[in-house]
């Protein structure tokens, strides 16, 4: 971002119509922001449209699916989302609250040890949580045979359900534990330290104060749960719970029917626009009034020794469940694979690093586009970019496989165009799977920009910009060193997604690509799980230090130097 | 500003190496797209390799992926084969013109059963689709048919993955080839309801239900009980030696068997790199090694089976043409739909 736009400031335009001469403050001209706004989004929201097509299009299998199937996905969909987000709520809410006001020994290590589960893939805690059925069967037959075949099915049934939700709750609660974290340690302090000297109890503050203000955050971090429960395609197929994504890929596979099946992906992805859309009225109701400048560390009370206990214990259970029990049990059988005489060398180690290479390339490169996109937002927020934004986001509520196809077809077409030509072909190339990475994650710098920029005060841009700079040099100068926190944050955390991905990867790799996700889903697939934890581990401990980086970055961006 | 220019940096230096990397097609190699997910397979090609001098490139995902994947890329796909793990993914593939015929000359040792007509298409592994059943609660004599699962007997008794995979679907064609469609349902809907609980889990799993005494019968593939039984975990091989395996429909048409397989791509502009493979896999010495590793059947014939085959058996086959199994594979997909088999 060096090359400065002239100065616009006086900048004349002609208003054919009316002859009359308009004169406007900063206004780029021509609108090339408005370009950028509308290339960036349209780039990624190509492969987007190539699924929303299907949204009128009627497959032969559809009514079938509607008549036979479908609700029983929905349903299943319906309870798994419910489910993950009210143990998610239970596992972070409260642990971030204790974390943020209250001295008690260990808190220090839970204020960025509940953040590490995120590093965990669901499929990866799958294998490891479907053992949980498998030891249960002593049990279950003792039901069977005491009370009956009915008490032993809604037995099998509770265990079943109960330990996915379990662990898909535990592992995915860090999002929202991260957004309340920042919310009770940045936005609420003032008000809670109001209510404190005015004598409030401290339930009544965690009800009455904390909760209230820390709605919207929580609504955002759930929205990010519930995509990622959406688009789970191992876990649920492994617990036996077909989901609404496993009807995507059953349509698609077995009854060979795609406009069917990417009508239900289509409509998925238009359930989660509508369920975003929501979620800003029911923030931009709710937006409080936040000091933004966080008035550093304030006193943290101290908890006596049973109630230390107890604090303890309430941010242990996540942890434990979420990351402690399946990494222990993943080194174990890491550990046996080692030691056994026919150790699973990791397949490709050249590829692997390919794939690192790949992960980090195309987080550094969205995170900065997700600035440049957003800052041009915000320059003029009318309805057209703002809307382009949504659309750029929304690959993230689409199942990986669907935005896998959505690329084929885009890169399908430009094949064909460019076949003859000197230009280059790019399906199967690394382009194309950094590409989809891009489409499918786009939403998590652009959140991270968003919010970054929404901290930036409008009066040090205008006093940028009235001292002659235009909005190119505003932007590189004031604008991208502070936002250098989120930006590496956002980075990080789309590293660690990027990692974990798995169905895209699969179907868009170049040949002799392997990721770490990628080897451990073949090695899972010959259900040697032993040799599969080698693979697991890694992106475990790979993640958990982007994560670190991340949470280093989070915490401290709001002490700009 | 000093770190955002460092990431900068580093974020368009990745990117460039992107592009830099771009796999530039070699004269040396052929290129493989492959369902199938074994480390054997890795082993045949490097061996493949050193006999030849010529290089593997592989792309692992599932058939329907790969079709959509090939279709896309059309005559610009690197791809030279195209591999599953069953059946309906060659029809489908071949259904999509995506398969040009392979030489006639190297399909000569197998038999014309387990090769398309106009050999678009050969088998290179068989495996079958068999019961695995307890020892101790289940007499072989109690068993006969697939069609007899279905008897109000096994109420509570049957343990069976997910019909989203493919080896029911397959095996459900042909209850619909042998049968009719209502027949097929109706089996469908008592097989589901003689199951001891919901589908859940890989075939492993299954066997793992009868050996723990939840199920007495598991539908699964024969290679999946040689796999325990090797397995490094002494949890695995006490379930594959609670179970012993039985061959249905001997009386009849004879037991169900899928077959792994290859095509040879229309875009394939390495043909001689890409039969040489073919001929490779189909070579009595390779044939040879897929049942001591993956304890799949040979496809050719005169190749010794593993000890543990031997142990099950000789076995009567049915002789479905392969291509039913793609034909129907919808069908079979809307009557499990239909009859409330998960």
């Amino acid at each position: 971002m060096n090359t400065v736009a002239p100065s616009s400031l006086g900048s004349v335009e002609d208003s054919a119509s009316t002859g009359k001469r308009i004169y406007r403050l900063n206004r780029p001209h021509p609108d090339r922001w408005g370009v950028l706004v509308g290339g960036v989004a349209l780039l990624i929201s190509l492969p987007l449209l190539a699924i929303l097509v299907y949204l009128t299009q009627e497959g032969p299998e559809w009514s079938h699916l509607v008549e036979t199937v479908l609700p029983t996905y929905v349903s299943n969909t319906l309870i798994l989302v419910t489910g993950v987000s009210l143990v998610a709520i239970l596992f972070s809410v409260l642990p971030a609250y204790l974390v943020s006001y209250y001295e008690f020994p260990g808190r220090r290590l839970f204020q960025w040890a509940l953040i590490l589960p995120l590093a965990l893939p669901t499929y990866v805690a799958a294998f490891v949580f479907f053992e949980g059925p498998e030891a249960a069967i002593p049990f279950l037959i003792w039901i069977r045979s005491e009370f009956g075949v009915d008490a032993f099915l809604a037995w099998e049934k509770v265990i079943r359900y109960g330990l996915l939700i379990l662990m898909m709750g535990a592992v995915l609660s860090p999002y929202l534990f991260v957004a309340c974290r920042a919310t009770f340690q940045q936005q609420t302090r003032s008000a809670i330290e109001a209510a404190r000297c005015l004598g409030m109890n401290s339930r009544g503050i965690f009800f009455r104060i904390a909760l209230p203000l820390a709605r919207p955050a929580m609504v955002g971090g759930l929205a990010l749960i519930v995509m990622e429960v959406i688009n789970d395609y191992g876990a649920v197929h492994f617990f036996g719970v077909p989901t609404l994504t496993e009807g995507i890929f059953r349509t698609w596979f077995g009854m060979g029917d795609r406009v069917s099946a990417l009508r239900l992906a289509g409509m998925v992805m238009v359930a989660i626009a509508l369920l975003l859309i929501l979620e800003r009225q029911l923030r931009g109701k709710a937006r409080f009034e936040a000091s933004t400048t966080s008035s550093g560390l304030c006193r943290l009370i101290p908890l006596s020794r049973g109630k230390g206990a107890l604090a303890i214990l309430i941010c242990l259970v996540p942890l434990v469940i979420g990351f402690i029990y399946p990494v222990a049990r993943l080194s174990q059988w890491a550990a046996l694979d080692l030691m056994s005489d026919r150790p699973a060398v990791l397949a490709a180690s050249a590829g692997l690093i390919r794939g690192l290479v790949l992960a980090l390339g195309v987080s550094v490169g969205a995170s900065l586009v997700a600035a440049v996109f957003f800052y041009a937002v915000r320059l003029r927020g009318n309805g057209w970019r703002l809307g382009g934004a949504r659309l750029a986001g929304l690959g993230y509520a689409t199942p990986g496989a669907v935005i896998a196809l959505g690329v084929l077809a885009v890169l399908g077409a430009w094949d064909r165009w460019a076949g003859d030509s000197f230009l280059p072909l790019l399906s199967g190339t690394l382009f194309a799977i950094g590409f989809a990475y891009f489409v499918r994650f786009f939403a998590i710098p652009l959140q991270f920009s968003r919010s970054g920029l929404s901290r930036i005060g409008r009066p040090i841009e205008e006093a940028a910009r009235l001292s002659g700079k235009g909005p190119a040099a505003t932007f590189g100068r004031i604008h991208l060193p502070l936002l250098r926190g989120p930006l590496i944050a956002a980075g990080m955390l789309l590293f660690v997604d990027i990692l974990k991905e798995l169905p895209l990867t699969l179907i868009l790799r170049p040949a002799n690509f392997e990721t770490l996700a990628t080897s451990a889903y073949s090695l899972a697939k010959e259900a040697r799980l032993q040799a599969c934890a080698v693979p697991s581990l890694l992106i475990v401990i790979a993640g958990g230090i982007g994560l670190m980086i991340m949470n280093r970055w989070m915490s401290s961006d709001s002490s700009h130097d | 500003m000093k770190v955002p220019r460092i990431f900068s940096l580093l974020g368009f230096a990745s990117l460039f190496a992107l592009f830099l990397s771009d796999s530039v097609q070699a004269e040396n190699t052929v290129t493989l797209y492959t369902q199938r997910h074994y480390e054997f397979d890795e082993k045949l090609h490097e061996e493949f390799t050193e006999k030849t001098g010529i290089k593997v490139e592989v792309v692992k995902a599932t058939a329907d992926e790969l079709i959509a994947r090939l279709e896309q890329e059309g005559e610009n796909s690197p791809a030279d084969l195209f591999m599953t793990a069953d059946a309906g993914g060659l029809d489908r593939a071949s259904k999509a013109g995506l398969l040009a015929a392979m030489p006639a000359s190297l399909l000569e040792s197998v038999p014309d059963r387990l090769h398309d007509p106009e050999s678009l298409w050969t088998a290179i592994t068989q495996r079958a689709r068999v019961l695995a059943y307890s020892k101790d609660r289940v007499k072989a004599s109690d068993l006969s048919t697939y069609e007899d699962l279905a008897d109000a007997k096994w109420k509570g008794r049957l343990s069976i993955r997910s019909s989203s995979n493919i080896y029911n679907q397959s095996l459900m064609t042909t209850i619909i080839e042998a049968n009719d469609a209502e027949t097929a349902e109706a089996w469908a809907k008592a097989v589901r309801g003689n199951m001891a609980r919901p589908p859940q889990g890989s075939d492993r799993d299954q066997i793992r239900a009868v050996a723990a005494g939840l199920a007495d019968v598991a539908l699964v593939n024969t290679y999946y009980v040689g796999l325990l039984e090797n397995s490094s975990e002494k949890k695995d091989r006490d379930a594959a030696s609670a179970v012993s395996i039985f061959f249905p429909n001997q009386d009849g048409r004879g037991a169900h068997v899928n077959i792994s397989g290859v095509g040879l791509l229309k875009s394939s502009k390495n043909r001689e790199a890409a039969a040489k493979l073919i001929e490779f896999l189909l070579s009595p010495e390779t044939q040879a090694q897929y049942p001591n590793a993956t304890y799949e059947y040979p496809v050719v014939d005169g190749v010794a089976w593993s000890e543990i085959q031997e142990r099950w058996g000789k076995f009567k086959a049915d002789e479905v043409p392969l291509k039913v199994l793609g034909e129907r594979n919808a069908e079979a997909v809307r009557l499990f739909n239909k009859a409330g088999w998960e």
